[in-house]
């Protein structure tokens, strides 16, 4: 907004000062459930945790026929540039198409040449060139992308990956929605629903050494005889104020938060699904683990940490987490797009294409929608520090699996990739699109605060020339 | 405004009497605004989700609940000449077909031809639809036939009716024409005719509204009376009188007085911040057990100021950075910080304490208190707008920042207010210091108001409900202060009686604390009232209001409902089980193993709740200051929003009191269990302490005996009363007040 560009704080290498700072927009979680109609937090908590069915209202069907199970989305924070990745203008002048060349796709299109190995899967994805966000600033465009609305001051609209959970539940041992590594600060949370569908945030990253989930194992030197014990000791000492038998639904819900816990920390397939535990070496060059890009201010090249985190999203989406995000990198390019594309395309262009070469011979990309997302483009015309700037009025998205139509490319931009040319694609058009294939209307009204009645996207239609 | 309203209800019965329906038949061409305007208020045509929204709906937009008649003028009949107002043939017009459904209509069709509606803009269309600007008398006021419902029974019925009085003095009856909603639809239900039916026992208000106001009637449908015999409960000081008079007329039965070691914890937690060490246990236990002794004892220290000086600190959003250009120095922080903690302890007014800010100009790192004007909204640059939202709900509890778009569609205020209020910080700057983490804060007097957003025009500054500017000398913010500040302002009294109350009981009497509005009304209206002229009465004395509440029978009340208020969540009829803030339960686990936590930048053993959020650049929020904050929903600060303090449970909590290192490394209380194990004889004996510790209760004979049978023949091993200690952490008795 108006306040990216000034003057004393340029942007830099790093991305503009609204990036860097990841949090100077007060508006996207602004006021939260505040503007409620009359209902008291006591009543919200109430009904929250009476499992939030009492926010669901039936006026939308949910569809019978779900064709895919699980989403897992790659976010690439800062806004990734079109022209250097999936929709690139090798005939526009040098100062639009930018420093890159490109590869011929299997299909016979063409991509940047930062994606090689992408373009050898292109037969099994689909590109949309003609994605229309709407604002283009970090903070508004990220909660716009993770919940389908732009930010109000009067209500905090759910993300996607809570809805997800509150609309489809568990399937399995794993909570529904998890977050690697963390929620992204500017996505939002889960807004009016209950916060038993917030991410469950990993609070780690699986490509350090001695990756662990945060709390999420039980200490060594507490043997397994202990720990029951302790859960006795709990037990016992919850009697006497179930015994007052105020409140149920509060103590109900501790308990199931306690027995989710037990089982997590003790079930060897949870704990396994967080893990690499078993990953051949063949599988983590697959998703390119050993991939660098430019080197480090210590003059030495690093591994990047991606393959590792898709390894795991691709885990515990087998193990029946609906709603996986990743985080990737620093896209911000103000300055020098090329350096940044450099550094971390390569490491991206291998874990796109090894999830999906992975997803498929597993028999899971039928069933699994894998989305690349940045929350908005960058500026056609290079700018005078060798980068581009924010640009929400066209930019590219993939999406493979899950029922979208592999193989495709589709919509337009215009010459130098500014404008949709054809088939402009609102984003709430492929949220409602993506909604459909897991078996949820998005037409459907959820209700915040109890009474105001909220559709799961608005004005959002079906793209049938998306999928298969 | 008492004798008015009744001087209007009969008024309104009569004319009920003459006309059959509502509508006042008019012999005169009807008017844009007086007629026309209520027809697209009432028929939903200017609501937000339809031609109402910002951008309009397929091309026809109209202000948001006609903030802008002039404008909408305009659009109706002058921006498609002929299409949407045909004065030739008015049956042609789009804005009859349209509502009709006689051609495509994407909010469908509304009313038939031989509505009332239907004729008001038929016969305006075929005088020529003539616009009225300064023609018509405005609405100043709306009445309702009744102020309050009480059923006996479900399913009885009754009628509301509405009146408006215009600036005129000219009233008529607009039942027809209002909209209506009720805040609690399983008490009961309002239709579009102003029916009132009840569902279900409760209590709750209807609510009617048109032109820009809404006003609301009480509705309270009674359980059956069967059964019901007041207790008659001893009353300790006025906050009992009035809840129970209230209960009483509910018809609900309040529990039973909490006992003795609940109380102590209870009040610990909500005035000290954690929870009783054992040697406080046991003076209070073997003791005289004097409630009114302990509460005057928390009172008196320090850590009730710490308290209350970090509630306000979250409040005003107070986080240290490095990052000079958003004045938020570290170093400010602290002043600031420091400076109230000072008001706190010293029991200083509270009216002064905000006086004091408001009015405060200079160094953001000498005067701790000019840093309202740095921390409450963070950026590199003031601005007034966001400044003038935060403040209002801050200190007077009301979000005003609707009416910067268009008029607050459900309480009173206007854009003219809105703005007027903005227009009092128009003028605040911050220019360069001495040094670079110094930003010196001044009122630019030069600066002129702020315009309306729909004419431009420069809105002097003006109190919220005041009706002329305030002189001033350039610098409004003293008359500000003056008026906000002042006893016979009741806003802002009624919003920190309401505060305090919510922080002891756990919700307000208002809730949310910061969204006091026409349309959420006070559950115990005369009980607001009633701690509010206490406030003011007192000096403005936080401990005054504090005492009187920990005092009252009400707050001593056990969470066991019994079969009469086993409902009941908003009336005060028994306690509720309410999460511990992030902070105090942390200093509760530290409180209780000896182990107290250790936060960068801060001196070793400080209290969590005495710990403020420090970044290393801007801060923009959302600062949590440690995981341990974040995953139990301490306010980020990113918002001055009530809602920013979070006390949901949820599982990253669960499995972090299960296995996190939170709890793991106190369980030996840095060797105190293993001394405790070592000069107890029995088991039992080790029990009590730790129950005392973890939970200020002796443990239940049935416990005594469970855990001893757990403890089983490893009686001397101190790993097992770990365990036992654990459990007692992971109850829900450790991490909830009750």
């Amino acid at each position: 907004m108006s306040n990216l560009n000034r003057s004393s704080d340029a942007p830099n290498r790093h991305g503009c000062t609204g990036f860097r700072s990841m949090m100077n927009r007060r508006a996207a979680i602004q006021a939260g459930v505040c503007g409620g109609l009359g209902l008291s937090l006591g009543d919200m908590f109430r009904l929250q945790s009476q499992g939030g069915d009492a926010f669901s209202m039936t006026q939308g069907k949910t569809l019978k026929d779900p064709k895919a199970l699980s989403v897992i989305q790659l976010h690439l924070g800062g806004g990734v540039p079109q022209h250097e990745s999936f929709d690139p203008k090798p005939e526009s002048p040098v100062e639009y198409r930018g420093a890159f060349g490109v590869t011929k796709t299997n299909t016979g299109e063409i991509f940047s040449e930062n994606f090689p190995a992408t373009a050898a899967v292109a037969d099994k994805l689909t590109v949309i060139r003609s994605m229309v966000g709407k604002i283009p600033d970090h903070a508004t465009a990220t909660y716009h992308l993770f919940t389908g609305y732009t930010p109000t001051a009067v209500i905090d609209f759910p993300q996607m990956g809570a809805i997800v959970s509150h609309e489809l539940g568990k399937r399995g041992e794993l909570p529904p929605y998890v977050a690697i590594p963390n929620n992204h600060s500017f996505a939002g949370g889960t807004g009016f629903l209950s916060s038993t569908h917030g991410p469950f945030e990993l609070n780690a990253d699986p490509a350090e050494r001695n990756y662990k989930v945060k709390d999420f194992s039980i200490p060594e030197r507490v043997s397994m005889q202990r720990f029951d014990r302790r859960k006795t000791a709990r037990e016992i000492v919850e009697q006497k104020i179930r015994s007052l038998e105020a409140d149920p639904t509060t103590l109900d819900t501790m308990d199931d938060f306690y027995q989710q816990a037990y089982t997590l920390l003790t079930s060897q397939e949870s704990q396994a699904a967080f893990a690499l535990d078993g990953e051949t070496e063949e599988t983590f060059e697959l998703y390119g683990r050993d991939v660098v890009g430019l080197k480090g201010p210590d003059n030495r090249f690093h591994p990047k940490g991606l393959a590792e985190k898709m390894i795991v999203a691709r885990r515990l989406v087998e193990s029946g987490v609906r709603f996986v995000t990743v985080t990737y990198g620093s896209w911000d390019s103000h300055v020098d797009v090329q350096r940044d594309c450099l550094d971390q395309m390569p490491a991206l262009d291998h874990a796109i294409s090894g999830l999906i070469t992975d997803l498929d011979r597993r028999g899971l990309l039928d069933t699994t929608i894998f989305w690349v997302t940045s929350e908005f483009g960058r500026t056609p015309k290079i700018n005078n520090t060798s980068g581009r700037d924010h640009w929400a009025r066209n930019y590219s998205m993939l999406v493979a699996g899950g029922g979208f139509s592999p193989g495709l490319i589709y919509g337009a931009s215009d010459s130098i990739g500014g404008e949709p040319a054809r088939d402009a694609v609102p984003l709430e058009n492929l949220m409602h699109t993506i909604y459909h294939q897991l078996g949820i209307d998005a037409n459907k009204e959820l209700l915040a605060f109890g009474t105001r009645p909220i559709e799961i996207i608005k004005d959002g239609k079906l793209l049938k020339g998306l999928l298969s | 405004m008492r004798s008015l309203l009744i001087g209007m209800t009969g008024w309104l019965i009569a004319a009920a009497a003459v006309t059959a329906s509502d509508q006042v038949a008019e012999a005169d061409t009807p008017s844009f605004r007086r007629d026309v305007m209520p027809v697209f208020f009432r028929a939903g045509c200017n609501a937000g989700s339809c031609h109402g929204a910002a951008s309009g709906k397929d091309g026809f937009m109209l202000s948001l609940f006609g903030y802008d008649p002039k404008g909408d003028y305009h659009r109706t009949v002058n921006e498609m000449v002929g299409r949407r107002v045909n004065t030739a043939i008015p049956e042609q017009s789009l804005l009859l077909l349209k509502s009709t459904g006689d051609v495509t209509h994407t909010g469908g069709k509304l009313f038939d031809e031989d509505s009332e509606y239907y004729q008001t803009l038929y016969r305006w269309i075929a005088a020529g639809a003539p616009d009225d600007s300064d023609s018509v008398p405005e609405t100043v006021e709306v009445i309702l036939s009744k102020q309050r419902f009480l059923f006996e029974e479900k399913g009885a019925k009754d009628r509301l009716r509405v009146g408006a009085v215009a600036n005129d003095g000219s009233k008529r009856l607009v039942t027809s024409l209002a909209r209506f909603h009720s805040n609690n639809e399983s008490v009961a239900t309002i239709d579009d005719n102003g029916n009132v039916t009840a569902v279900g026992p409760g209590d709750t208000y209807v609510f009617a509204r048109y032109s820009r106001f809404t006003i609301g009637a009480e509705v309270i449908v009674l359980p059956p009376a069967e059964g019901f015999q007041w207790p008659d409960p001893p009353a300790t000081n006025y906050i009992d009188e009035l809840v129970f008079d209230r209960l009483q007329k509910l018809r609900i039965t309040p529990s039973e007085l909490c006992d003795d070691e609940t109380f102590l914890r209870r009040v610990t937690l909500d005035l000290a911040g954690r929870t009783p060490t054992v040697e406080e246990y046991e003076a209070f236990v073997n003791g005289d057990r004097d409630r009114t002794a302990k509460i005057d004892e928390l009172l008196a220290d320090d850590e009730f100021a710490d308290l209350w000086t970090a509630l306000w600190a979250e409040q005003l959003r107070i986080v240290g950075g490095n990052y000079a250009p958003a004045a938020t120095h570290v170093k400010a922080a602290m002043s600031f910080y420091e400076w109230i903690r000072k008001q706190m302890r010293s029991g200083r007014p509270l009216n002064e304490f905000v006086e004091e800010m408001v009015v405060a100009s200079g160094s953001n790192l000498t005067n701790g208190p000019a840093n309202l004007y740095t921390m409450m909204v963070h950026g590199p640059r003031f601005e007034p707008k966001a400044f003038a939202a935060d403040f209002s709900q801050v200190f007077l509890g009301v979000q005003i920042q609707c009416a910067e778009c268009h008029n607050h569609p459900f309480d009173r205020w206007t854009q003219d207010d809105y703005y007027s209020f903005v227009s009092f910080f128009a003028g605040m700057k911050r220019k360069p210091g001495v040094e670079p983490r110094e930003r010196r804060i001044f009122y630019d007097t030069s600066t002129p108001p702020m315009k309306h957003v729909v004419d431009q025009r420069p809105m002097p500054a003006r109190v919220l409900g005041g009706i002329e500017p305030v002189s001033s000398d350039g610098d409004p913010r003293k008359e500000l202060a003056r008026w906000l500040t002042s006893p016979d302002n009741e806003m802002f009294s009624r919003n920190i009686a309401n505060r305090i109350w919510a922080q002891l009981l756990g919700t307000g009497i208002v809730e949310p604390v910061d969204d006091i509005r026409v349309s959420n009304p006070p559950v115990n209206g005369p009980l607001l009232d009633a701690l509010s002229k206490r406030l003011v009465e007192s000096g403005f004395d936080l401990r005054t209001l504090v005492r009187d509440i920990c005092n009252s029978r009400v707050y001593q009340l056990s969470i066991q409902p019994n079969a009469s208020n086993y409902g009941d969540t908003r009336q005060f009829s028994h306690a509720h089980l309410r999460r511990l803030r992030a902070d105090v339960l942390l200093d509760s686990v530290a409180t209780a193993t000896g182990m107290n936590a250790s936060f960068p930048g801060f001196a070793n053993g400080t209290r969590a709740i005495n710990y403020f959020p420090i970044v290393g650049g801007d801060t923009g929020g959302p600062n949590y200051g440690t995981p341990f904050f974040k995953t139990f929903g301490r306010s980020s600060r990113a918002t001055v929003c009530a809602c920013e303090t979070n006390t949901q449970p949820t599982l990253s909590q669960t499995l972090h009191l299960a296995v996190g290192e939170t709890v793991q490394k106190r369980l030996w209380a840095g060797g105190e269990i293993k001394k405790l194990v070592a000069s107890k004889d029995t088991p039992e004996q080790i029990l009590d302490e730790l129950f005392v510790r973890a939970l200020s209760r002796q443990p239940t004979q049935d416990e005594i005996a469970a855990l001893v049978e757990a403890v089983g023949e490893s009686k001397n091993d101190p790993s097992v009363y770990e365990d036992i200690f654990w459990g007692l952490f992971n109850s829900t008795e450790f991490s909830f007040n009750h």
